[in-house]
């Protein structure tokens, strides 16, 4: 592996690619995320859409890539990635593409998709040991359609299909834990809010081949309900608190990029958001919030604190 | 027919103002349409909302045209094309806005025949909450209109708010009735527009389109970075303005955070904001280590540019 080109925040990109004027909400931590992704991964890709919120980038005739962009169902991105990456390889083998113009082909979906009907389909991708980047941003709920529960959720938050009472009753799907199950090439989770740590990972995995994750947090503040001026506060809040374990995985090993020696209390995070309003007012729900913090301590009770490994 | 816009930005309670306003015209025994209406874009995008309302069945559907009475949250939209805000008014249609600009000064601008109405909201209606702004003006709406009584008015909120929880309730119906009362001078000043017809549609503005060619006519884009077409600066109600005398030069920072990429960086180091395409999330305000960006009221900001310009 070459020589990590950030080290410092003073080393990250001070071009930005990715076009002005989308239609993503002010303040949207997804979008945040993409144009640091794009800054690092550079304009030589494709990026293989899955329906949902960032299906809106590209409005015909307006796009903020300056490489390609296609559109796919919901369920079906990595097989959209099989056919531009075979058609690639058919256009160098025809020599009508020189290896240096070769394309990263990069999906980039929801958590609906990624931990929901889109599953499937990656798992055949990592199957045939496809040579794509998997970009998943996890706005923890089907956000393009209102907000509705997804696999995602994380328990006792209220989202539009559980709106009153408890909140989601289900538990936040583990879907870092699936692909490394299965030996990718890399896999990694990141936030919008740590640009120097994606930033690095980023650069990693573009540097590897075959079936590749990154999966990141997406503070979105229509549809967790915050003040869209707190993206990078909530993010920063999400790694500290460990609800969000920055991690990689790399030569069989999940290391953690990041680990919170005093972490700070999950309420703490929970309390910024007015899908857990309902935790804290009128009365304080005691029993779910330390069950959501046992959990969380249960997580790193794993970690080793000296070299960041999980067992 | 009663025919109702709700003009105001995505994330300003248009669509609730709207429901409440129909829900209030179905407790009197109306038959009631109501719909949010935006495009692709987000929160702080102009948007609007209507209702239709009738005691007969409603065959009318689609945007409202022809509207009896429109409702502007926001008086930044006004003169904003896009917006539409002023489309179809005519002499007997009731414009009321939520406006610090006196009434007389509206008519010099925008310019129209019929009522204009500035809502003059009480102080106890927070007017930081964009939410509270959406239901007055939905209050103001139904006694504008004349047919609704506060009873059905109340319950409409109750209907549309339950699962928000009784204080959310309470501090809602508080602005609805606040809404109601300060157009109790101007009771019944919307009338009923008539029922529009089949036969008097106009035939629509056909674009004749060429057989082409799939690989011309299919939506490829064949540039990049076209988005930047696209003045998401508009969406703004706060602009981020740098001081640039408290400023660093850790532009790592403002421009690695905004996710609109409307933060370039200078030769020189300095960051540059673009008010084309700031959305104005106020990221930048929050994470700017020695405070140096200011969150401006976008209207005044604009108001200074013009003066300074002048
Ligand atoms: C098969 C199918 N079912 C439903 C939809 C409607 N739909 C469009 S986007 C979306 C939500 C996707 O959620 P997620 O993948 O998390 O992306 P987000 O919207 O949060 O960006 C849904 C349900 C669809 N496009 N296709
Ligand atoms: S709903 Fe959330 S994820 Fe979707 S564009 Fe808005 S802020 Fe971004
Ligand atoms: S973050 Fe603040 S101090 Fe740093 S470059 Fe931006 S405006 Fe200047
Ligand atoms: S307010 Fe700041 S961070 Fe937000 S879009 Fe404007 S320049 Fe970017
Ligand atoms: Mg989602």
């Amino acid at each position: 592996m070459t020589d990590v080109h950030f080290q410092r925040m003073k080393d990250l990109p001070s071009t930005h690619l990715l076009g002005a004027g989308t239609a993503m909400c002010a303040g949207c931590g997804g979008l945040e995320m993409i144009k640091e992704v794009y800054d690092v991964l550079g304009e030589n890709t494709v990026f293989v859409n899955a329906a949902g919120c960032m299906t809106l980038l590209s409005v015909y005739p307006f796009t903020p890539f300056r490489g390609s962009w296609l559109y796919t169902a919901m369920a079906s991105s990595p097989a959209g990635a099989q056919g531009v990456r075979d058609a690639l390889d058919i256009l160098k083998a025809n020599g009508r593409m020189t290896e240096e113009e070769d394309l990263e082909v990069v999906v980039l979906s929801g958590d609906g998709s990624a931990s929901g009907m889109g599953l499937s389909a990656t798992s055949g991708a990592i199957d045939r040991g496809l040579d794509f980047i998997y970009l998943c941003y996890d706005n923890e709920g089907y956000g393009n359609t209102g907000q509705q529960t997804s696999p995602e959720s994380p328990h006792g938050a209220r989202t539009a299909t559980d709106a009153v009472g408890p909140g989601n009753i289900g538990y936040k799907k583990d879907l870092f834990s699936i692909w490394v199950a299965n030996k990718p090439a890399y896999a990694a989770t990141v936030v919008g809010a740590e640009p120097l740590d994606l930033a690095r990972k980023i650069e990693k995995a573009h540097e590897l081949e075959g079936p590749r994750l990154i999966l990141s947090l997406a503070p979105c503040p229509t549809g967790w309900g915050y003040d869209p001026a707190h993206t990078v506060e909530i993010g920063r809040l999400a790694v500290k608190t460990g609800v969000w374990p920055l991690k990689e995985y790399v030569d069989g090993k999940v290391v953690h990029t990041r680990h919170p020696g005093k972490r700070t209390p999950v309420e703490a995070y929970l309390e910024t958001q007015d899908r857990f309003r309902h935790l804290f007012e009128p009365v304080r729900n005691d029993k779910v919030i330390a069950e959501i913090q046992a959990r969380v301590d249960a997580y790193w009770a794993e970690v080793d604190v000296d070299d960041g490994t999980k067992a | 027919m009663y025919r109702i816009r709700f003009h105001g930005r995505g994330g300003q309670g248009m669509k609730t103002a709207s429901r409440v306003l129909g829900s209030a015209f179905f407790h009197e025994g109306f038959e009631v349409q109501d719909a949010p209406r935006y495009g692709a874009e987000r929160r702080g995008a102009p948007m609007n909302a209507y209702v239709r309302a009738d005691r007969a069945p409603i065959y009318e559907r689609g945007i409202i045209l022809r509207p009896d009475l429109v409702i502007v949250a926001d008086d930044t939209l006004v003169p904003i094309p896009a917006a539409g805000v002023l489309q179809g008014l005519d002499n007997r249609s009731v414009l009321l806005i939520d406006s610090a600009t006196p009434e007389d000064e509206w008519r010099k601008r925008t310019n129209i025949g019929g009522p204009i109405l500035v809502l003059p909201l009480p102080d106890t209606v927070d007017r930081s909450s964009l939410a509270m702004i959406g239901i007055a003006c939905a209050g103001a709406a139904a006694r504008l209109i004349g047919v609704i009584s506060e009873d059905a008015l109340e319950q409409a909120v109750r209907d549309e708010l339950a699962p928000l929880g009784e204080a959310v309730v309470e501090k809602n119906i508080q602005a609805a009735m606040a809404g109601y009362a300060a157009m109790s001078d101007h009771a019944g000043t919307v009338s009923e527009g008539v029922p529009a017809a089949a036969s008097g549609a106009g035939s629509p503005d056909w674009v004749d389109v060429p057989v082409e060619e799939v690989r011309l006519s299919g939506p490829a884009i064949h540039a990049g970075a076209t988005s930047v077409e696209v003045r998401t600066g508009l969406w703004r109600t706060f602009r981020p303005v740098i001081h640039y005398d408290r400023c660093n030069h850790c532009n790592w920072v403002c421009s690695s955070f905004c996710p609109d990429n409307a933060i370039s960086v200078a030769e020189d180091g300095r960051p540059v904001i673009d008010y084309d395409h700031c959305k104005g999330c106020m990221i930048c305000v929050v994470q700017c280590p020695p405070h140096a960006i200011e969150s401006v009221l976008e209207v005044e900001a604009a108001a200074a540019e013009r003066r300074g310009s002048a």
